[in-house]
């Protein structure tokens, strides 16, 4: 089946359906998921989620909708997902095919209800005890529309890790809508390291997230997204009672990339915290995007909220649009936002250049420099590395462009 | 006010108070005299600030039996302006940062709220700052006090000046110290007592609170109580300085 | 000095809420071709300005109204509304000719139209405008020995129409927004200011805005046009009666700075804010623009917004010349059942500009403040700078304060730095003043104060006391 994605613009929920291709007898959970599509509507230039983000010219396009075939996958190292199927599998960890039984009617994101109605299952992750595991995402297919889901539980009083990353053939045009439906449980922590190195034109992303964290528990987001071409991550997270969230987004972008973060932070249990940060590094023509909004409640007394962007432009075409935001409605809080857009110094690549280091390597250094609060945080000093690397190459590849 | 020996300014009267669910004074009972220095002296955790809390109506503390009686008054239902206006000055041992009230605007608020009570006329911008630059001099501080945000920026040092400099414009009858010498150089302590000494009258009494006996050298006491566990166990003359700086509060008996 | 302002403010009420007395000419309640005929023959129009009138209008008619704002509210019925209302005496020649009610009204809220009475040493120059008319504008002789051309904007388009021609729809143009253009169609007073080449204007100018008459709309229109090297610093006041009905107040301001030239725009806002349970008050939709247009040029706004049951206003600045200037401040206070949707916008085109924003949003009882801002820096705008502080203030807990910047940056040689704080007024703080003899009260308003003050230090004299005093009566009560 072919799909283009804007046809479903103003169309009525039945009208959705036939179009989706959906049987009538829906399970409670997609008829909920078309009710709320429905209602929101097809993403435009004119949603405030989407405003900085070219979304439009990506749903107007002709898609293939890949449909995924379920095979019995092999066991491995780690978690592997290849056009949104499950090939490799750590030994004795349960991931597996399910129905989606707890969707979030509170989205605001119309995408993560058409993936979820798209994508014919969830794949289901149970992070069993202080797993610690690596989820490889593949793409092999051109022109293809990718949806697929994946929902991720883990256990009380834990401590798990899971590193992203992102593998891609020489394809081209595709259109992946993927995203998670995180339940931290509580008293637990979940840490999500993302990395996603993109070449220019090979496939576009919109990955539409919601995480639930619950009381006392921890979420650690941390994503580095690098590269070119055009990806959008939104996240939507609730706060419970003591619970707590740090979030850092990393954005170095070269060529016609645009990229970024759309959050909304919802503080509701009280003694919540949120930790957010982002570091944007923009080059080529580049476009950085950073949408985030940090709402306390009514019933969300002694919240702290702190959220932070900083970007460096690095080329003259590059372009930064940050909208931190505060939304708040008691006043037994702590809240604070910042925002700075600037340049590399002059006159530390001068410095740097009258000791002997090229313009490139200094260039280099003071962007690593800035970069490395956040790479920091990644503890673990092998992914700490790989992501350094990543970072690099996507700062050369850049700069063997720019010839400079 | 006659300097009776018998006269008392303050009595705290078998006084409980907690601060949350926590009681931490425990039937504390403690006279002030017209003119005289008090000292209150007493380890960690004794309830020392506690004590300068109850006294002025801060919002932290509950008080759950007893009764404050100033100038033959009851005050423990008073809101804390009634208190101040009344002539009880507590210099805070943190004060507060306040952006953007001018402190001398504040200073000018606070003088003339105080005369008004007392049916005085008030005092007029150029009055006001005439005494007020009086008072800088006296205790070394910088002009730029005048135009400066209520203690926002201020050194530790400048902070206790400043607390000492409305003490002096507002001519208090008793005077709460709480750790003033807290956080202060030799010549900042040095600065902060001789304002302290020029205010003996022989009619205002003091309140020093202290941990250490350091101030004591600067501003000479003439009562010493120990505080310990919520309750005043020992009171006595200057001597018991040298005596607690010798063996500790754990020597003291009751 | 302020002490009787303050005074006068702890009674508590919206003390400005009376009716003036005067009989007035009201168009019917509704809109059409004719009513919009007949504003522009009872204002004498040319004919040209009839058709603008008209073209706005039906340009309007195929807009829809914007609810991107953080803002609720019942739908406005436009055919409900008048859209014309004048004291029936019309036009005076001379302030004997001014009804005397008026005259008492104008007393009653502070505001002298007899010149001799104005405060000793300090000049300013008052257009009265009463509902859709300007009733009265005071030295306008004094000013013109200058060449400044200080008139309502109804005089102006009879007296001046090369410069109205030129300038009007210049800064703001008529499709706009759907406020603005229903403005364009249907404004029926306002001030015209225009500052000849190298004159710094010798007085402050101010324009009072009062609604009066029941149900009608106010749709004013102000121009100010600051020529090559001149300066002038401009006031406006507004205020309204109680009513248990809300009235629409959808103003247009546009300032023009030419190279070397500065506008200083102060707006002290009171118009009725309803009641706490968001009856009444007016709905104030205004759009504020002003062009940086020559190099070095200036423009800085000022506001103090304590009134209306709605704002949705962004006084913003185009800076297109070189090295030019925008400001803006902003003070606004919500309590009671108020809503705020206001902030700025600051867009960079030409080199060197910079752009300074200090809002403070206050919030008590049940009010929303939302500070909504762009700031926008050009491909060519090199070495743009842009500074933003948005801070909040939350007295109880049943009111909200929000924080929405936009930032857009395309230049590689600027900086943009925004920073945001929340915070509420400490029992630290207050136990503080207390023990220093201060009641609660008035320790409240120190704090507050002290939180404006970067934005009221912004204001001339007069209207600093003037914000001081309608600040304290704003947020009398709200705290406890």
């Amino acid at each position: 089946m072919t799909l283009t994605i804007n046809n479903l613009k103003k169309k009525s929920k039945d009208e959705i359906a036939q179009m989706l291709g959906l049987t009538d007898d829906l399970p409670p959970s997609k008829e909920a998921a078309l009710e709320r599509l429905a209602e929101l509507g097809i993403p435009t230039k004119k949603s405030e989620e989407y405003r900085y983000f070219d979304v439009e010219s990506l749903l107007d396009k002709s898609y293939e909708v890949h449909l995924h075939v379920p095979k019995e996958p092999k066991i491995g190292e780690k978690i592997v997902i290849e056009n949104g199927v499950i090939i490799e599998v750590p030994k004795g960890m349960r991931v597996y095919y399910d129905q989606c039984d707890a969707l979030d009617l509170t989205h605001y994101d119309p995408i993560y209800y058409l993936s979820h109605l798209l994508a014919p299952h969830v794949i289901k992750i149970d992070l069993d005890g202080d797993a610690e595991v690596e989820l490889v995402h593949r793409y092999t297919h051109s022109g293809a529309l990718l949806p697929y889901r994946i929902v991720l539980f883990n256990q009380e009083n834990r401590h798990a890790t899971v590193y992203e990353t992102f593998e891609t053939e020489e394809i081209s045009e595709s259109l992946i809508l993927y995203g998670y439906d995180m339940h931290i449980a509580k008293d637990s922590t979940l840490r999500l390291i993302k990395t996603q190195s993109m070449d220019e034109n090979r496939y576009a992303m919109i990955s539409s997230n919601r995480i639930k964290v619950n009381d006392h528990a921890n979420a650690i987001i941390k994503t580095f997204d690098l590269g070119g071409d055009h990806a959008l991550q939104l996240l939507k997270v609730d706060l419970g009672t003591y619970s707590h969230i740090d979030a850092g987004h990393l954005l170095y972008l070269n060529h016609q990339a645009k990229r970024g973060t759309v959050s909304k932070i919802n503080h509701i249990g009280e003694h919540s915290t949120s930790q957010q940060e982002a570091k944007n590094i923009l080059d080529g023509n580049a476009r950085g995007i950073f949408d985030a909004l940090i709402k306390v409640e009514h019933s969300a007394k002694w919240t702290k909220a702190h959220q932070n962007s900083k970007a460096i432009l690095l080329h003259e075409d590059a372009y930064m649009a940050a909208k931190p935001q505060l939304e708040i409605y008691i006043d037994e809080l702590e809240a604070s936002h910042g925002a700075t857009t600037g340049q590399l110094d002059r006159k530390q690549i001068f410095y740097l250049q009258s000791r002997g280091i090229s313009y490139v390597e200094a260039r280099k250094m003071l962007v690593i420099a800035f970069a490395n609060t956040l790479i920091e945080t990644v503890k673990d000093t092998r992914h700490q590395e790989r992501i350094q690397k990543a970072f690099e190459k996507a700062f050369y590849a850049g700069h063997k462009e720019l010839k400079r | 006010m006659s300097n009776n020996k018998n006269e008392k300014v303050l009595e705290i009267k078998d006084v409980h108070a907690k601060i949350g669910n926590k009681e931490i004074l425990k039937g504390l009972s403690l006279d002030l005299e017209p003119g005289k220095v008090h000292a209150i002296m007493g380890p960690n955790g004794a309830g020392k600030s506690t004590l300068s809390k109850t006294i002025v109506g801060h919002y932290d503390v509950e008080m759950s039996g007893g009764d404050i009686i100033y100038k033959g008054k009851s005050i423990k239902d008073w809101e804390p302006e009634e208190r101040a206006l009344e002539g009880i000055f507590l210099s805070f041992q943190h004060p507060v940062e306040i952006p953007g009230v001018n402190n001398a605007y504040f200073l000018r608020t606070a003088v003339n709220a105080k005369r008004k009570h007392e049916g005085k006329e008030e005092l007029n911008a150029a009055e006001f700052l005439r005494e007020m630059k009086k008072y800088l001099e006296l205790l070394g501080m910088k002009s730029d006090m005048i135009s400066r945000s209520l203690n926002e920026g201020f050194s530790g040092g400048e902070k206790k000046r400043n607390e000492i400099l409305q003490m002096m414009m507002l001519e208090p009858d008793v005077i709460i110290l709480d750790e003033i010498d807290s956080g202060l150089d030799i010549d900042a302590l040095r600065a902060v007592s001789e304002g302290i000494n020029r205010m003996k009258d022989g009619k205002r009494s003091f309140l020093v609170i202290t941990h250490y006996s350091r101030i004591l050298d600067y501003i000479e006491p003439d009562y010493i109580h120990v505080l310990k566990d919520g309750k005043v166990i020992k009171t006595a003359g200057p001597e018991l300085v040298a005596q607690l700086e010798e063996h500790g509060y754990d020597a003291i008996e009751e | 000095m302020a002490q009787e302002e303050i005074d006068k403010a702890v009674s508590g009420e919206y003390t400005l809420g009376f009716e003036i007395d005067v009989e007035t000419d009201v168009v019917p309640p509704g809109l059409n071709d004719d009513v919009i005929r007949f504003i522009s023959k009872k204002k004498e129009e040319p004919e040209w300005m009839t058709e603008l009138r008209l073209k706005a209008y039906h340009k309007w008619l195929k807009m829809e109204e914007p609810h991107w704002a953080h803002l609720h509210y019942d739908p406005i019925d436009y055919n409900s509304i008048s859209y014309y209302a004048a004291p029936k005496t019309g036009g005076p020649e001379s302030l004997d000719e001014v009804d005397p009610k008026i005259l008492a009204a104008y007393e009653k809220l502070g505001i002298s139209l007899e010149e001799q009475k104005q405060l000793a040493g300090v000049k300013v120059a008052v257009d009265a405008v009463v509902d859709s008319v300007s009733v009265k504008t005071t030295y306008q002789e004094e000013l013109q020995k200058h060449g400044v051309i200080f008139c309502s904007i109804s005089e102006a388009i009879r007296d001046y129409p090369e410069l109205i021609q030129k300038y009007m729809f210049s800064v703001v143009p008529m499709t706009d927004n759907f406020f603005a253009a229903l403005n364009s169609a249907v404004f029926t007073d306002g001030t015209f200011v225009y500052i000849p080449k190298g004159v710094r204007c010798p007085m402050e100018l101010s324009t009072y805005f009062r609604i009066n008459a029941l149900n009608t709309g106010q749709f004013e229109r102000t121009l100010i046009v600051a020529d090559e090297g001149s300066y002038v610093s401009y006031n406006e006041g507004c205020s309204a009666p109680m009513r248990d009905e809300n009235q629409l107040h959808a103003a247009v301001v546009e300032l023009v700075a030419m190279k070397d030239a500065e506008i200083k725009y102060s707006t002290i806002q009171n118009w009725y804010p309803g009641d706490e349970n968001g009856k009444g008050g007016i709905y104030n939709f205004v759009t504020k623009r002003g062009l940086c247009k020559g190099d070095n040029s200036k423009i800085s706004w000022t506001q103090v917004e304590t009134g209306s049951a709605i704002t949705w206003k962004y006084p913003s600045c185009i800076l297109k010349g070189d090295n030019s200037v925008g400001e803006f401040y902003s003070v606004a206070v919500t309590t009671l059942a108020q809503q705020a949707d206001t902030g700025t916008k600051m867009i960079h085109l030409g080199k060197n500009t910079s752009s300074t924003i200090i809002s403070k949003g206050i919030s008590a009882m049940k009010g929303q403040n939302t500070y909504r801002g762009l700031v926008k820096v050009g491909a060519n705008a090199d070495g743009a700078r842009n500074y933003s502080e948005c801070d909040s203030l939350l007295i109880g807990d049943q009111c909200g304060a929000h924080t929405f910047p936009y930032l857009e940056s395309k230049d590689t040689k600027g900086q943009i730095e925004h920073e945001a704080t929340t915070s509420k007024i400490s029992d630290e703080q207050l136990f503080y003043l207390r023990q220093r003899c201060i009641n609660e009260e008035d320790a409240v308003s120190m704090i507050v104060h002290g939180f404006c003050k970067e934005v009221f230090s912004q204001l001339p004299m007069e209207y600093a006391v003037e914000a001081k005093a309608l600040l304290e009566l704003t947020l009398e009560g709200s705290v406890g």
